[in-house]
């Protein structure tokens, strides 16, 4: 069996079983906890050398997880939480780079290059492979 | 007495490599070339007595010398008296200096490259340890007299006194400043126009060498991160673990294309532009630890001068091997046969896929720092980002890696295909299955999937070659590395998505149960050592009745400076990890928490499969 | 082509040095970051007096004011220490309005370091919970905040204050 057909093949078996996976797939609700580890663990405890809320003992990360669960049983999501905590801290208390101006060359920039150096490649095989 | 023995000794190792670059040129004749080894050698041999007497100095815990006095404590048990020497700025950068000769001379050692290509190499390393020093001289230095009149040291830190944190750093700098010769030896290479099959040979050796112990110094401590900080997590994308990581990753792309250059002597100048970029990361990965420009957990005390200088040394050697690089580097003659798809393909796109890995990990590292300069603002950049951008674009390395060693060189035929692809599916539905069962997590899937097709896959290329050869070689070191990676992923995939985390409350000599384990509460102890005071739970654990150990995690007070850390308790099994941390009391009712980290272990068994995997692929012919 | 390949490495390395040695050159503490409230309005709050838990003040009682707030409490050690400073500032600028926050601190150990050490402030009011901290975003005390007339926050200090940042930041300021 040739090597392409036997890529296409792995191709095709693994979107049969992506298909077969997402068909089944049972969305999960996340209790209460869970959402608060989730935001605990993209923020910065602002008087501990660089760990998450989540990680830390400090009594600063103590505070922000009980303002944390307070929202969340106001019903409010993780935007509105981390919107809030920023407004006050600065972008410098998330982990996650926000989405904006700034950051957007940071989230796409690997992404293109790495595109960019498939796309050259593919050329160069074809090319080396038309020879 | 002794800082004088250290600082004279360090004086004259600086003096000695001086020789050594003043010898070079004369070296032709006879005699001025036994004066340019025997400088290398004293040059060694000084550099260790300095070493030396300060490991006594800390040993004698001798308060006249500054850097025992901040760093040492005359009530520290020996072990970590010793280890206190490196664990500190100082003494690290001594250690340092001590690496770079030792790479020098062992590399001198060599007798099968040409002896021009040698001595320019011993050249180059004795003019880098030249800059090093000097930076420790003037600001780093480690015999430093104490004005004080004291009778007793400051360094007391507990966390400090960890028998893995303690060898962490000398395993790690072994890896991380090893890198140093191979880049010594490539900008020899390309001045002397010498990157032939010796060259090649050479830097394969030193390049797995160095990759080898790096893997292990990170192994150490990530394990050292997972018992003693944060909730059993191991990886936090913490500053100094990515600076850690980069010339990993880029240590790993070198070795990787090596293997092409070995065999079709073609792209000779990207490995020698790998060379460089190895040690180049190293140095920048230092700037910026020691600068203190980054908030890391890792920080040493910071002084600005000692950020200028390195950046300096940063700018000046970098600067230089690249300047080399686009003079000197000859293309290639021939072409890359590059088929769809065949070893040399395999073997490019882990090249794209690592480096862009590697250049995302630096990009996040210092991209707070481009923004401040900017635009003012601080920003953070930490796991959320890391996790999102570096694995997806380390999936097609990952898929590649499994039948890659069992692609051919030369036409894009893939032997036993069929048997392969059987492999794939009958693991995707294992996979399924397991994931289904549990908590049918995506990532879950993926991992499995992932872990257990490189390891299947690799299994059988190596039962493919004992096949067709009647033995298994040490040439399946290749396919011994990846198993170790499929390992890995499986361990990090069962330890983060299948990890059981539970809260419970228990009183004492009360058992309860947590699924087909339980466990009990013996009694709480309250243990005074010199700095601290620890209240202790004795716990024991049960397996349907039988009793697995005992784990005992515990609270401590700290009186300087006023702390309380939590220090959890681990026990550690094959196939999964229990991590017990005791929380607080209320009416003798103490709150604890539990994770089961299932196949945590995997990730140091397969870090281990690397390191022999390198250690052998160095020895074999 | 190729050529214009190899310079790409040294071109990296230039910029990345440029970038590092800007950054190290203006000094930047790591722990201190800048405060996200800078030229951004001072929060609606209201706070009781810490002498009299009828009385309180809130922003708009400080409409028009250019005022200084201070973070302190009674168990922090370097407020202690900037503390004297402020009644020279006063002195020196009398239509600046002090005020002091007692944050998560305990009213009595509050009055009793107010009484020990004098109380230099327009007013001091009291923050326990350390709400309103929170809507400026306080983390570490003792923290000082300048605002100026049309009720923007313009300067935030991180720490004690000390004679230097006071005459080389805060004065240039409020002048």
């Amino acid at each position: 069996m040739k090597l392409c057909q036997l890529l296409n093949r792995i191709a095709f078996a693994f979107l049969y079983l992506n298909i077969l996976f997402f068909s089944t797939l049972v969305l999960g609700n996340n209790t209460i906890n869970e959402e608060l580890k989730e935001i605990a663990k993209k923020l910065r405890c602002m008087t501990c050398q660089n760990q998450t809320i989540y990680d830390s003992d400090a009594d600063f990360s103590k505070d922000i997880k009980k303002i944390i669960l307070q929202k969340l049983l106001k019903n409010q999501n993780e935007k509105e939480i981390i919107d809030f905590l920023v407004n006050r801290y600065g972008e410098y208390i998330v982990f996650e780079p926000q989405m904006n101006n700034r950051n957007i060359f940071l989230w796409l920039f690997p992404f293109i290059v790495c595109s960019l150096s498939f796309a050259y490649l593919y050329f160069r095989i074809k090319k080396n492979q038309s020879n | 007495m002794i800082s004088l023995i250290g600082f004279s000794s360090l004086f004259l190792s600086l003096v000695s490599n001086l020789v050594v670059i003043i010898t070079f040129k004369f070296s032709k004749t006879l005699t001025i070339n036994k004066v340019f080894y025997s400088a290398l050698y004293s040059g060694t041999f000084f550099i260790v007595l300095s070493f030396l007497s300060l490991v006594w100095a800390f040993i004698s815990s001798d308060f006249s010398n500054f850097t025992v006095f901040q760093n040492s404590h005359s009530s520290k048990p020996l072990l970590y008296k010793i280890t206190g020497t490196w664990g500190n700025h100082e003494g690290s950068m001594l250690l340092w200096l001590m690496i770079m000769c030792f790479c020098n001379m062992f590399f001198s050692f060599n007798k099968i490259l040409e002896i021009n290509l040698k001595k320019l190499t011993i050249f180059f390393q004795s003019l880098l340890f030249i800059l090093f020093c000097l930076f420790v001289i003037t600001t780093s230095n480690p015999f430093l007299v104490n004005s004080l009149n004291v009778n007793e040291g400051l360094g007391l830190n507990p966390i400090l006194q960890d028998p893995a944190l303690a060898i962490h750093p000398p395993v790690l700098y072994i890896g991380y400043i090893g890198y140093s010769l191979v880049l010594s030896l490539a900008i020899a290479g390309l001045i002397l126009d010498k990157i032939d099959l010796l060259w090649i040979k050479a830097t394969k050796t030193w390049a797995l060498f160095c990759w080898s112990m790096l893997t292990g110094g990170i192994a150490l401590g990530s394990y050292w991160a997972y018992y003693e900080l944060g909730w059993g997590g191991w990886w936090f994308w913490d500053p100094v673990e990515n600076l850690s990581l980069m010339p990993w990753i880029a240590g790993l792309a070198l070795v990787h294309s090596l293997t092409i250059v070995h065999q079709e002597q073609l792209l000779k100048q990207w490995v020698v532009f790998l060379s460089i970029l190895c040690f180049s990361l190293s140095i920048i990965g230092t700037f910026l630890i020691r600068s203190g420009i980054l908030t890391s957990v890792h920080s040493f005390a910071t002084d600005p001068s000692r950020g200028i200088f390195i950046l300096i040394l940063f700018l000046v050697i970098t600067g230089f091997s690249f300047i080399i690089f686009i003079l000197k580097s000859k293309e290639s003659s021939g072409r890359l046969n590059l088929l769809f798809i065949n070893k040399t393909s395999a073997l490019i796109i882990n090249n794209i896929v690592m480096l862009i890995a590697c250049f995302t990990v630096l990009l996040g590292t210092i991209y707070p720092i481009i923004i401040e300069v900017l635009t003012d603002k601080r920003i953070s950049v930490g796991a959320p980002y890391y996790n999102s951008v570096v694995l997806p674009i380390l999936l097609p390395g990952f898929l590649l890696m499994s039948i890659a060693p069992a692609l051919s060189w030369q036409t894009n035929k893939l032997n036993k295909a069929k048997y392969f692809f059987y492999t794939l599916v009958f693991v995707s539905i294992f996979s399924l299955f397991i994931t289904y069962l549990t908590n049918f997590y995506i990532w879950g899937f993926i991992g499995t999937t992932l872990g257990l097709w490189i390891i299947a896959a690799s299994l059988l290329s190596i039962f493919n070659n004992y096949k067709a050869s009647n033995k298994i070689s040490l040439h399946n070191n290749a396919l011994f590395a990846h198993i170790g990676i499929g390992i890995v992923i499986l361990g990090i995939t069962f330890s983060s998505v299948f990890q059981i985390e539970s809260n419970h409350s228990i009183k004492i000599n009360e058992t309860i149960n947590i699924g087909k384990y339980s466990l009990k509460l013996n009694k709480i102890e309250i243990v005074e050592k010199s700095n601290y005071q620890e209240l202790i739970g004795n716990f024991n654990l049960y397996k349907q009745g039988k009793l697995l150990s005992s784990i005992k995690p515990g609270q401590r007070y700290y009186h300087v400076p006023k702390t309380i850390t939590t220090e959890a308790g681990i026990y550690h099994n094959w196939l999964q990890d229990f991590y017990l941390i005791i929380n607080k009391q209320k009416e003798n009712i103490w709150s604890i928490k539990m994770y089961q980290n299932p196949l945590v272990s995997f990730i140091w068994i397969g870090a281990l499969f690397m390191i022999i995997s390198g250690i052998i692929g160095m020895i074999k012919k | 082509m190729r050529k214009a390949i190899l310079f790409l490495p040294l071109v990296i390395v230039i910029t990345i040095g440029i970038f590092l040695s800007i950054f190290l050159l203006q000094g930047k503490d790591p722990n201190k970051p800048p405060s996200a409230l800078l030229n951004k309005s001072l929060p609606n709050f209201k706070i009781s007096n810490i002498y009299d838990g009828s009385q309180s003040i809130s922003n708009q009682n400080l409409e028009k004011k250019f005022i200084l707030i201070n973070f302190f409490a009674s168990w922090c050690a370097p407020c202690k220490a900037e503390h004297p400073l402020f009644f020279n500032l006063k002195k020196q600028y009398p239509n600046l309005f002090l005020l002091g926050v007692n944050y998560k601190d305990k009213r009595n150990n509050a009055i009793k370091f107010l009484n020990q050490d004098g109380d230099p402030y327009d007013y001091v009011g009291v923050d326990n919970e350390g709400s309103l901290g929170l809507e400026f975003g306080v983390f570490g005390l003792p923290e000082t905040f300048l605002v100026n007339s049309e009720g923007k926050i313009i300067y935030k200090h991180l720490g004690p204050l000390t004679k230097k940042i006071i005459s080389d930041e805060i004065v240039p300021i409020i002048k």
